[in-house]
């Protein structure tokens, strides 16, 4: 080697270097807002922060408890003050309004790298890359339509195994009530009632989800069909939950059918958190199963948390944000964060016969069955669908008419479509 | 207390001579009465109190309004320094501190540039000063929602978003009509011969503020630190709004207890954290309440 | 006098003097301004965005009254509106009875009075969402109010307000009436201590008994104060929020939606900024449809005095 090439090679040796030394300076650091302040959810915030430092990032969050609308007034007062957070807990069609605004980071580079678009589920990707350009990172897959059934109480008053269908659900129900229990466990918040409405929605009639609560077609939200769900509706809340659903809270609920008190209970799977935090064991003495339907095969209401990126001018912070993102996406975080939150991986090449309880594994077996039956939905209640304004005013709806026992379906179902309308 | 001496009661002894016994029988109604509202105003205090120290399991048995069975006081350093709030579990502590942090310095700002206000609007008119009185007190009216996003912009646009400081100028502000309101009924007060002969012995603005207005105006300057203190220290939404994380009042931990949406209710801890947060103005009204409606006596209502 | 007819008066014609006749405005400048931003910019801002397309954030493109028509087509705002109406008034009458009450009963020259007094206004010390999450402990049916009557024995016992959706209100109106009669204890225990010893004095010689002495004398006396009263409770009533946020969180159901929880639900959490800023310009006119009549009153009044000095 001459003297020449010698020092070219060192030169290039000292660029390299210092280009290294460069990023490196770059230190990762995320802010991230969201709003899983307590319990489960907060256990399981803090394993990503645990796993982002351990991979050298500073970590630090905003954890805004309560009401959504203080976790979004939150983000609009940063995003209006010019100080976006680095990362957001945002979902569903706010993910796409956001986009639009031209505020979001474009994570593309990182999800080619990466391969996403290859082992996410398919039906989040048009939510996770609302204009062609991924903005956000999906931590999990939640399913809305269980049924959870406590075993022994079920057996006292006769009932094999879970409903089928809504038929079944009734005729179970009426058993419960000769029995001396209440049938189905709940308590009435917006989102809980409209969260119970949807199955039965969607247990009913496949077309009319989609239309009503996933395209928000007035028509379809006054139909027949969608008296008849409020009258199913109507039957569960006066006859088979109990008078007392009103300022009742999640837990207390929940208790109810763990305990035995009630039968059945309608509710996501960060359920499935809480009772192994009771001791119980899902799928032999609490059972679970797909919420009732009309028809046959595998059916799946799908809710996701992701996590939204926004544009910053920090280089630490952009850092921070690819770390967190490629983060989210490993399948460590996703094994070990969606074990502790009851839901299943966002990605589907992850094994879960490792850790994951048998309803999780149903729940990404059904899953699959539902993708291949073109029953995969996205939940209304939680707001994966249509844009808030629309969302709320059927929220309202659903939840005045849980508590107006005088509202008949007719009614419900026009009121909710004027509600609607009155937000076009 | 000199208070009573001020009373407006017609003098009942008066008639004592005559009706002892209606005399007796009005006192009797008067103190049964009293001790009623008192009896439903302490209430909701004494449950927390007291529920601040029963265990959570004796709380779920008996129900959250009892007498204690039995007594510790877990709760409160729990409540204080290792409540998980936010996904934090450092307690009330840090939130606490912040508070004081925003409260005092804004408390102190606002009372002085509304006693400097309410002085200039009072004493020192000038064409259209009257006007310029209406239009500030507009101020008290303002729904809060209203400014939020402008205050998110102004505070972004200065560099004070996500800070004490921040909150420190939005209450500053937002506190002027109050202040300048009380303040200037106040000295309205005052004969106006008394500045007009500090006047003419050759005292200045600054003089006559310092040696004149000040010395007589504590009652009122109690009145507007009490209501700025409480209004401020209790204030929520620009506190959970405009800061976060480690920025947060106290109003925000205590909001986001009393909305934890899926856990089990720590009733114990809530009691002593909610009482933690009730505190210090409770203490200032505790010790500045008498000075309260004799200051509003002279002053606020006009 | 004016600031500069004062300077007239010292005799001072220097620059400096001039400039020191303008101290007062120099020192006030800062504030008035401030005052006058937030007032006049923030609420003119809201009532453009109130005219305009914004929706997840502010933006200005211009759509006339849109957002006005969308909202009162809604359901949930004809809620809040007449929950606004209904509350407003009992919340208004309601504290003014309790505190005229308490005033009086005060007045009464008793023991250890401001004992008392504090125990009625220490409310008036906590926040809304201290005062918010404790009575929703009360009213909790299953380990409040009603749990303890029925423990008692009286197992039929029903006071379940905040989870009845017909009934939800009141409980709102229980603890606003809780937290805020003491202020009105103490705005009118002020008005009875500020008239007149003498007049009453008088009255107590020609022999008037209690009750008249506080119905012919005394009360008509502080009329211009039962009607500040009315007017401070009933802006405060239109702002109704943190309350209903930590009492009930606008449920069960929409059943107790006020404006101001609504206004912050459209502008935040619905992404409707445009019809949120629409729903606050309504909060400000009912606020004008209280003050402008109170001011003119006011303006009346000060000239009426003026006249008869």
């Amino acid at each position: 080697m001459n003297f020449k090439s010698k020092v070219a090679l060192g030169a290039a040796a000292t660029i390299t270097a210092a280009l290294l030394s460069g990023t490196a300076m770059a230190e990762p650091k995320v802010l991230m807002l969201h709003q899983w302040a307590s319990g489960n959810d907060a256990a399981s915030i803090a394993k990503l922060g645990e796993m982002f430092t351990a991979k050298g990032g500073t970590w630090e969050q905003t954890a805004i408890a309560g009401h959504t609308a203080n976790t979004l007034a939150k983000l609009r007062a940063d995003v209006v003050a010019g100080n976006a957070p680095a990362a957001v807990q945002l979902k569903g069609p706010e993910i796409a309004q956001w986009a639009a605004t031209g505020g979001t980071a474009d994570m593309d580079e990182l999800a080619t790298t990466e391969g996403w678009d290859a082992v996410v589920a398919p039906e989040l990707l048009p939510v996770m890359k609302p204009q062609g350009k991924w903005v956000a990172a999906p931590m999990n897959i939640h399913r809305i339509n269980w049924i959870w059934g406590n075993k022994a109480a079920m057996e006292s008053v006769g009932v094999a195994e879970l409903p089928k269908t809504w038929a079944d659900f009734n005729a179970a129900c009426d058993k419960a009530i000769a029995g001396g229990k209440v049938c189905l466990a709940h308590f009435s918040a917006d989102w809980s009632d409209a969260t119970t409405f949807e199955t039965v929605v969607y247990g009913q009639d496949i077309d009319l989800y989609r239309k009503a609560f996933v395209e928000g077609d007035v028509d379809a939200l006054r139909s027949p069909e969608m008296i008849k769900a409020f009258d199913q509706m109507k039957l569960m809340v006066s006859k088979y939950m109990d008078p007392a659903i009103a300022g009742r809270d999640y837990d207390t609920a929940a208790n109810m059918m763990s305990n035995g008190d009630a039968l059945f209970y309608i509710m996501g799977d960060w359920e499935l958190g809480r009772l192994v935090s009771l001791g119980k064991t899902p799928g032999s003495d609490i059972l679970c199963g797909q919420s009732p339907t009309d028809w046959d095969g595998n059916g799946f209401i799908l809710n996701s948390d992701s996590v939204v990126f926004f544009n910053q001018n920090n280089p630490d912070f952009q850092e921070g944000q690819k770390l967190l993102a490629s983060t989210i996406l490993s399948p460590e975080f996703q094994t070990v964060f969606n074990i502790a939150k009851g839901s299943i991986p966002a990605r589907l090449d992850v094994d879960l016969t490792q850790g994951f309880n048998a309803c999780q594994q149903q729940s990404q077996a059904e899953l699959k069955g539902s993708i291949e039956g073109g029953t995969l939905v996205r939940s209304m209640a939680h707001n994966m669908t249509v844009l808030q304004k629309y969302r709320g005013a059927m929220m309202d709806l659903i939840t005045e008419f849980v508590n107006s026992p005088e509202m008949t379906s007719e009614e419900a179902a026009n009121l909710m479509a004027d509600g609607v309308e009155a937000q076009m | 207390m000199s208070d009573a001496t001020i009373s407006s009661a017609p003098a009942l002894d008066l008639e004592a001579g005559r009706a002892g016994r209606r005399h007796l029988i009005s006192r009797i109604v008067i103190y049964g009465l009293l001790t009623f509202f008192a009896i439903i105003y302490l209430m909701p205090l004494w449950v927390v109190f007291f529920n601040s120290f029963r265990p959570l399991a004796e709380i779920s048995a008996n129900g959250l309004i009892a007498f204690p069975q039995s007594f510790r006081l877990d709760a409160w350093p729990q409540a204080w320094s290792e409540f998980c709030i936010g996904g934090q579990c450092a307690g009330m502590q840090r939130y606490f501190w912040n508070s004081i942090m925003m409260v005092v310095p804004a408390t102190i700002i606002s009372t002085a540039m509304g006693a400097i206000t309410g002085y200039v609007l009072s004493k020192w008119k000038f064409r259209g000063s009257e006007i310029v009185f209406g239009m500030m007190l507009l101020g008290v009216f303002m729904p809060g929602q209203i400014a939020l996003l402008p205050w998110a912009f102004i505070l972004g646009k200065i560099g004070l978003a996500n800070s004490v400081y921040g909150l420190v100028l939005v209450h500053c502000i937002q506190g002027l009509a109050f202040t300048t309101l009380f303040c200037r009924n106040y000295f309205v007060g005052i004969p106006d011969d008394l500045v007009k002969a500090a006047r003419i012995d050759g005292a200045g603005f600054w003089r006559i503020f310092y040696r004149i207005i000040l010395p007589i105006s504590p009652p009122i300057l109690i009145v507007t630190v009490i209501w700025q203190f409480t209004g401020i220290w209790n204030e929520y939404l620009f506190g959970v709004v405009l800061n976060s994380g480690a920025n947060q009042p106290i109003t925000a931990a205590l909001v986001a207890l009393s909305m934890s949406g899926t856990t089990v209710r720590t009733y114990d801890v809530m009691s002593a954290a909610v009482l933690i947060g009730a505190l210090p103005p409770l203490l200032v009204y505790f010790f500045g309440g008498k000075y309260f409606v004799r200051g509003l006596t002279q002053g606020a209502i006009k | 006098m004016s600031s500069a007819g004062y300077a007239a008066m010292a005799g001072g014609n220097s620059f400096w003097e001039k400039l020191k006749s303008w101290t007062p405005i120099f020192v006030i400048a800062p504030a008035v301004v401030a005052s006058f931003v937030y007032v006049f910019v923030f609420s003119g801002w809201t009532m453009y965005i109130s005219l305009s397309d914004s929706t997840l954030l502010p933006t200005y493109g211009f759509k006339g009254l849109e957002n006005y028509a969308s909202l009162w087509a809604n359901r949930r705002w004809g809620v809040a509106y007449s929950n606004l109406f209904f509350f407003s008034g009992i919340f208004v009458l309601t504290t003014m009875a309790v505190g005229l009450l308490l005033a009086l009963l005060l007045d009464q020259k008793i023991r250890a009075e401001s004992f008392w007094r504090t125990m009625y206004m220490y409310p008036l010390a906590v926040s809304f969402i201290v005062t918010g999450t404790v009575w929703q402990w009360l009213y909790n049916p299953t380990g409040g109010i009603q749990f303890l009557v029925q423990s008692m024995g009286w197992t039929d016992f029903e006071f379940a307000l905040t989870t009845d959706r017909k009934n939800a209100i009141w409980a709102i109106i229980i603890t606003g009436i809780w937290q805020s009669a003491g202020f009105t204890m103490a705005l009118f225990l002020a008005g009875l201590r500020s008239v007149d010893g003498d007049i009453i004095k008088a009255a107590s010689i020609d022999g008037a008994s209690t009750f008249r002495i506080y119905r012919k004398v005394i009360l008509p006396s502080i009329t211009p104060i039962f009607l500040a009263v009315a007017v401070v409770q009933l802006q405060s009533a239109i702002k109704t929020f943190d309350l209903a946020v930590a009492l009930t969180n606008s449920g069960p159901g929409i059943s107790t939606t006020f404006p101001a929880t609504y206004v912050y639900d459209l502008m935040f959490q619905r992404g409707q900024i445009g019809e949120g800023a629409a729903a606050a310009m309504m909060i400000l006119a009912a606020l004008a449809v209280v003050l402008v009549p109170y001011s003119m009153y006011l303006g009346w009044r000060r000239r009426r005095e003026v006249v008869h000095v």
